[in-house]
């Protein structure tokens, strides 16, 4: 069992949510699993600890269709965040539009984070493999 | 000497002799002289008697000098002609004619002279002569022949000229009956018999054009002039010209014939043509051109400038246009131009104005071609109407696509998940629990379902009937049914549609609209005031705007403004929030023709903007 410090899910949808934490659970040890439901609780939160210097995740599971801030106004408000630290997003989504993919591409080449893109639904296969810290 | 003049005086009668005559003696001195032959002379009366004839006259022609020799043989000579000047450089024609002198003996003595002054008829000869050859030269040049007809010896005359049209030897003798022949049978045939026997019968003249047909088959155009003569009001003869007019004629009918096609072409082209001049007035128009100016006769527009055919102002721009293809000599090709008639009806044309120059090269107008597009740009418009409508629908298409496939999509994955889940768990507490998970997700995607099938009714529903409503009417029923609501919420609603106006709606539509727009307003309220829900409306082009103003929270227009309208996108923490009711109020604005706009400033409220078509 890998073991971390702090993972965040950002997702509006109640079962994907207990999905995601179910498949976890049988991969990594965390201290901390935080849960939003959707982009701007978890940036609020986020930056919230950021000022405490505490707990930044080290991994973020990401939704892209959320209500009031979606994931990709998540992901430009976060890249900017003073995080020295490589962060491991995952985004997570059921969109097969390809201006999701491109913008993918855009926001990968802009930001020193790790970031994934994966189809619902997480396999279990794929668990490990983005649940290693970079 | 003096003998001589007494003989000259004794022969009184000869002094007299009223020709010109005068005697020599054998060895040629003069011994009389009539006075006129003197006078032919001019010679002085008494210093010429006795004198040689050689002295007088200082002939030394051998010609001359035979006669005189030749006469004193006895031999007579003919008569023959010689120049003289007299004393006043005049040349004179004098004819000479000399005989032999006889005494009763039988005995030549001497010579009579007898002269002539034919100085005038000389010179007429030598008209005569001039005339002629003038006339032949004329005659050849201009190919016109003469022919005589006499009808008492009823003999046909032909001049070389007439031969030579005729491709005839010079040697041929014409007769009536032949040369009738040689006109072509029909038409040419019939009429010159005819006008030869008026010209017989009736003395009347003739001046036509005939075809003949020559002796080496060649056909020919010929004008043929007659007229009689007559001697004691009888006509005698009929003589006239014969003229090759083949060229002229073919030349003409050649000019009819292209006169004649470009009319055609030109009238029947589904263009507007005309020339105009160096002043821009108009010297041919087509048929095209004549029917749009409202004309029956081209007559009526020639001679006129666009100054009198349309306003002030088109006229201008076109003399502009005339004067810049006619100084640059650069043509203007296919340039779109708006033609104002003075009955103020406009027409869109394709004009082409091309420079006119005459065979020096200088201009001398221009060609102007017109082709009236109105209706094609008609149709272009509609097109492009067309177009951004269908671009529209595409566009909506391919977001409803997304929205169901991405929909759907993620409640296959949540099945997926949870069944993955279900099949490897064997605890009975978390099996009943990923079963309620399954019927929670069962009932999501049922409610999606629903939520789309209502979207899809209404862009599918294309016979949607529009009634017209009274808006404050429908307004006031909508704020009825909502009543135990409003009260709850202490919402006050404050109509100031005015009765008047009526709109073309789907009423289902129009109500739905009017509770799901009032109900958000209710429902993101500013918590720290009472709901105001102001309605207005006004009619603008085409449209009836319905304002629906609140004084609630607002949304951030900056950050959701585009996915205001979109499907199920929410903006506010609210659970009751599905995020699909802007999206079917959009929908069935669009579905009636209309748009809907917002606007909106967080803390202090929002205003909807619902444009109603006015199209039934």
């Amino acid at each position: 069992m890998k073991k971390l410090d702090s993972i965040c899910i950002i997702d509006d949808d109640p079962i994907t949510l207990f999905g995601i934490k179910k498949i976890l659970s049988n991969v990594v040890v965390c201290k901390t699993i935080s849960t939003y439901k959707n982009g701007k609780l978890a940036i609020d939160d986020i930056k919230f600890n950021l000022e405490k210097v505490s707990n930044i995740p080290q991994i973020i599971f990401l939704d892209i269709n959320m209500p009031i801030m979606d994931g990709w106004q998540f992901l430009a408000q976060f890249i900017k965040l003073p995080i020295t630290q490589k962060v491991r997003i995952n985004i997570v989504t059921s969109s097969i539009d390809i201006a999701d993919r491109e913008r993918w591409e855009y926001y990968k080449t802009r930001t020193h984070h790790l970031i994934t893109f994966n189809n619902k639904p997480i396999k279990k296969e794929e668990i490990s493999q983005i649940t290693e810290v970079p | 000497m003096s003998k001589k003049i007494k003989e000259y005086k004794s022969s009184y009668l000869i002094k007299q002799l009223p020709s010109a005559t005068a005697f020599f003696d054998k060895k040629l001195r003069l011994l009389h002289a009539s006075d006129k032959w003197i006078n032919n002379f001019e010679f002085e009366l008494d210093k010429i008697f006795g004198k040689n004839i050689n002295e007088l006259f200082q002939k030394s022609e051998i010609e001359w000098q035979c006669n005189v020799q030749d006469c004193l043989a006895g031999k007579v000579n003919k008569s023959f002609v010689q120049q003289h000047t007299d004393a006043e450089n005049n040349e004179k024609w004098i004819e000479w004619d000399m005989m032999p002198w006889y005494d009763e003996k039988e005995d030549i003595i001497g010579l009579i002279v007898k002269t002539t002054n034919v100085t005038q008829k000389i010179k007429k000869d030598q008209d005569l002569i001039r005339l002629q050859s003038l006339l032949k030269v004329k005659s050849e040049i201009a190919k016109i022949g003469s022919w005589s007809f006499n009808l008492l010896t009823n003999e046909l005359i032909w001049c070389d000229m007439t031969k030579q049209l005729h491709e005839l030897a010079l040697d041929y003798k014409p007769d009536v009956e032949t040369s009738i022949e040689f006109y072509k049978q029909g038409h040419s045939r019939n009429s010159i018999s005819q006008a030869v026997d008026n010209a017989i019968q009736h003395g009347t003249e003739w001046n036509d054009k005939f075809q003949i047909i020559t002796a080496k088959g060649k056909e020919k155009w010929v004008d043929v002039s007659g007229r009689p003569l007559y001697k004691d009001n009888r006509v005698v003869a009929v003589f006239g010209t014969f003229q090759d007019v083949n060229d002229q004629v073919l030349t003409n009918q050649k000019v009819r014939e292209n006169e004649r096609l470009l009319q055609t072409v030109m009238d029947n082209l589904p263009l507007n043509v005309f020339i105009k001049d160096l002043d821009s007035k108009k010297i041919l128009v087509n048929k095209a051109e004549c029917r749009y100016l409202g004309v029956e006769n081209p007559d009526e527009l020639l001679g006129k400038d666009d100054f009198e055919l349309y306003p002030k102002k088109s006229a201008q721009i076109s003399r502009k246009e005339d004067l810049e293809v006619m100084n640059s000599r650069i043509p203007i090709f296919g340039l779109e131009t708006t033609s104002v008639k003075n009955d103020g009806s406009k027409t869109t044309f394709l004009t082409s104005k091309i420079p006119l120059l005459d065979n020096n090269d200088s201009v001398t107008g221009l060609v102007g071609i017109s082709m009236d597009i109105t209706e094609l740009k008609q149709k272009e418009e509609e097109l492009k109407k067309l177009i951004e409508v269908t671009t529209d629908q595409n566009k909506k298409l391919v977001n409803f696509a997304h929205i169901v496939s991405h929909n759907l999509r993620s409640h296959s994955a949540n099945f997926s998940m949870l069944l993955d889940f279900l099949i490897n768990e064997s605890n009975g507490d978390e099996r009943k629990n990923l079963m309620n998970m399954l019927v929670e997700a069962s009932d999501n995607m049922l409610e999606t379902l629903e939520n789309l099938n209502e979207v899809v009714t209404i862009n599918t529903n294309t016979n949607l009937v529009k009634k017209q409503l009274i808006l404050r009417g429908v307004a006031k029923k909508v704020v009825l049914d909502l009543a135990a609501f409003l009260q709850n919420n202490n919402a006050k609603i404050v109509n100031r549609i005015s009765e008047k106006i009526t709109i073309p709606v789907v009423p289902s539509y129009l109500e739905s609209i009017l509770m799901n727009i009032i109900t958000n307003s209710v429902k993101y309220k500013d918590p720290e005031r009472n709901p105001v829900i102001e309605l207005r409306a006004m009619k603008t082009k085409g449209f009836t705007v319905l304002s629906i103003c609140d004084n609630g929270m607002g949304i951030d227009m900056e950050q959701y403004g585009d996915k205001l309208f979109g499907m199920y996108k929410t903006f506010h923490n609210n659970t009751d929030a599905r995020g699909i009711g802007l999206y079917i109020t959009k929908n069935q604005v669009e579905a009636m023709q209309g748009k809907i706009t917002v606007s909106s400033e967080v803390g202090k409220g929002t205003t909807f903007n619902i444009y109603f078509n006015e199209k039934t």
